[in-house]
């Protein structure tokens, strides 16, 4: 069980809070070309995969293995150093720790065990016919919007429409409504096929805040089936998917 | 219940907020148990109960203290009690007379419409029986948390849990976690927020004892400890009396336990009580492993079967992040 690697801050904090946005905990994969996991959250609602490739290091090392994390605790820590600032990463094996080192400063990580963390689920492969790029931001302000209305929110999309096909975002609240569309200009259609389905926005907001700092998110959907959010950061050294199971829309 | 330590600990126990205890927890599931049905009572002391009359307290605590404690990042686990060892034979009689006559007096008070002694008597009558065990244990399944079957004394094993490195800590409101050798000891963790105590509304708070912040403070072994307990009194054997922890602490430090226990009790031979403190019967056969909670199950246990307010269940099943009308991804997997 080795590691030795040097990453940029920045990007280590990304992943790590990509992957904190849904998990406080997970086994993280250390093979030669990079990092990975996936993990789903306790109420087995959502899942994050998360694949950090060699090259997002400046220098990495490594042998293959599998170590538990405490996610919530690494956020933590990785709250400190700047934007600019370097991080050392190093397994002590014989401690059964992680140690990162940044500004002179050594944290020594004590890793869980794996057994005790949840065992990661077999990568659904699910079809979700329609499929459109949208930029991370406009979504994320999409989702902030909505959050003033409702506590769900349906995404879609319509092929019916004149000068369509649109992207939609609709929610309901008691006694308001909230709708936005996106159009070709805007998005764009891979696959534009009807579907509709409604999810809780207390999972959206937490992966908006992620997804709205990349460029683009491809969004896969299906009617009453889970969303699927793609998207990569840190130049495309880190690599992300998201997957919500729906609502149901007679609540 | 457990050795009275209060005055020697006291100096080392630490306030803890909940957040600061994320990790596992090993907890002592008769001490939790009967801390619920305990507390969470009516009144006039009735437990809470189904249509039928089943005892429900327990798992009402299971369901609300547990939810709430793995929404603040802890992973609890429940240790049960096995077979206790033939020396409790004497405090488990003790125990039994005890509720007995607390039951009388509950009914007396009844009669006579005391309320307040009622309550009181009430909570001295609890009793965890095999009912609320089994149901216990169903619950907590449910809610995806390993149980493990201690051979013997629980707190042995979630001491023995705890040195091992399994867990972080040992939670339990008995001090005789800590003769076992818990490095770690949390109480109240089960318990804690608003309580109402002898008409007053308190907050309780999780406190955190460090077995080595002590025995260094103290100045004292961990066989020092349990000499001082046997001396006090522990489950396993009746104190020495007229015996408290400040004495027991100074004939201990100033070499005379052996002495005192043969002035004052010569007939007991405190050897196996010392022993059953270092090496308990403890398992290395359990499985950690947290699953998902299975929430139709809880729904269909508790709303169906023990006549809980869909509304109450759907809230605590809401902070473990189950709203209503959520699917989960099961079944895409």
């Amino acid at each position: 069980m080795m590691l030795k690697a040097i990453i940029d801050a920045d990007i280590l904090r990304e992943t790590i809070e990509a992957i904190a946005a849904l998990v406080s905990e997970c086994r993280l994969h250390i093979e030669n070309d990079g990092f990975s996991m996936l993990a789903v959250d306790t109420a087995n609602v959502a899942m994050v995969k998360a694949v950090l490739q060699k090259t997002a290091f400046q220098s990495y090392e490594a042998e293959s293995c599998e170590i538990g994390v405490d996610i919530t605790k690494l956020r933590n820590i990785l709250g400190t150093p700047g934007k600019t600032d370097q991080v050392k990463i190093e397994l002590d094996e014989t401690r059964h720790k992680l140690e990162l080192s940044f500004m002179g400063y050594k944290y020594s990580v004590a890793l869980l065990d794996t057994n005790t963390i949840r065992k990661e689920p077999n990568e659904p492969n699910i079809e979700l016919p329609a499929k459109i790029i949208v930029p991370g931001m406009e979504l994320n302000n999409a989702i902030k919007a909505s959050m003033l209305i409702s506590d769900k929110i349906a995404l879609g999309v319509d092929t019916q429409e004149k000068n369509g096909p649109f992207f939609f975002m609709h929610a309901d609240g008691d006694t308001d409504q909230i709708n936005k569309t996106f159009g070709p200009t805007e998005v764009q259609f891979v696959n534009p096929v009807d579907s509709r389905s409604l999810f809780s926005i207390d999972y959206l907001k937490d992966m908006g805040k992620i997804f709205g700092k990349s460029a683009s998110v491809e969004v896969h959907l299906g009617t009453d089936h889970p969303v699927k959010f793609i998207f990569d950061m840190s130049n495309g050294n880190a690599h992300f998917i998201y997957l919500l199971a729906p609502r149901i829309e007679a609540d | 219940m457990g050795v009275d330590l209060r005055e020697l600990v006291l100096p080392y126990k630490k306030e803890i907020a909940l957040e600061e205890l994320r990790g596992i927890a090993a907890v002592d599931a008769f001490n939790a148990l009967f801390q619920f049905i305990t507390i969470i009572r009516q009144p006039d002391g009735t437990p809470l109960m189904d249509k039928t009359g089943r005892v429900t307290s327990h798992l009402s605590g299971i369901l609300f203290r547990t939810a709430n404690l793995m929404e603040k990042g802890i992973k609890p686990l429940f240790i049960f009690d096995g077979t206790p060892p033939p020396f409790k034979e004497e405090t488990v009689q003790m125990r039994r007379d005890g509720r007995a006559l607390a039951e009388t007096l509950h009914k007396e008070a009844l009669a006579r419409g005391d309320i307040e002694e009622a309550y009181k008597q009430a909570r001295a009558a609890s009793r965890i029986d095999s009912t609320i065990i089994a149901s216990a244990k169903r619950l907590i399944t449910l809610l995806g948390l390993p149980v493990v079957d201690a051979p013997s004394e629980g707190e042995a094993q979630a001491a023995y849990m705890t040195i091992s490195g399994d867990v972080g800590y040992a939670v339990s409101q008995d001090y005789d976690t800590l003769l076992f050798g818990s490095p770690a000891l949390v109480r109240n963790l089960t318990v804690s927020g608003k309580r109402k105590m002898h008409g007053r509304s308190i907050t309780v708070n999780p406190e955190k004892i460090f077995l080595d912040d002590l025995l260094f403070g103290q100045k004292i072994s961990r066989e020092e400890l349990i000499q001082i307990g046997i001396l006090v009194g522990t489950d396993f054997n009746r104190g020495c009396y007229g015996i408290g922890v400040k004495t027991g602490i100074k004939i201990v430090k100033e070499g005379g336990y052996e002495k005192t226990l043969k002035e004052k009790m010569p007939d007991f031979d405190p050897v196996p009580v010392e022993q059953f403190f270092l090496h308990p019967p403890v398992t290395k056969d359990y499985s950690l492993e947290w699953k998902t909670p299975d929430f139709e199950g809880i729904r269909a246990m508790l709303c169906e079967e023990y006549d809980f307010g869909e509304e109450r269940v759907n809230r605590a099943l809401s902070g473990l992040g189950l709203k209503i009308g959520q699917k989960t991804l099961d079944s895409w997997f």
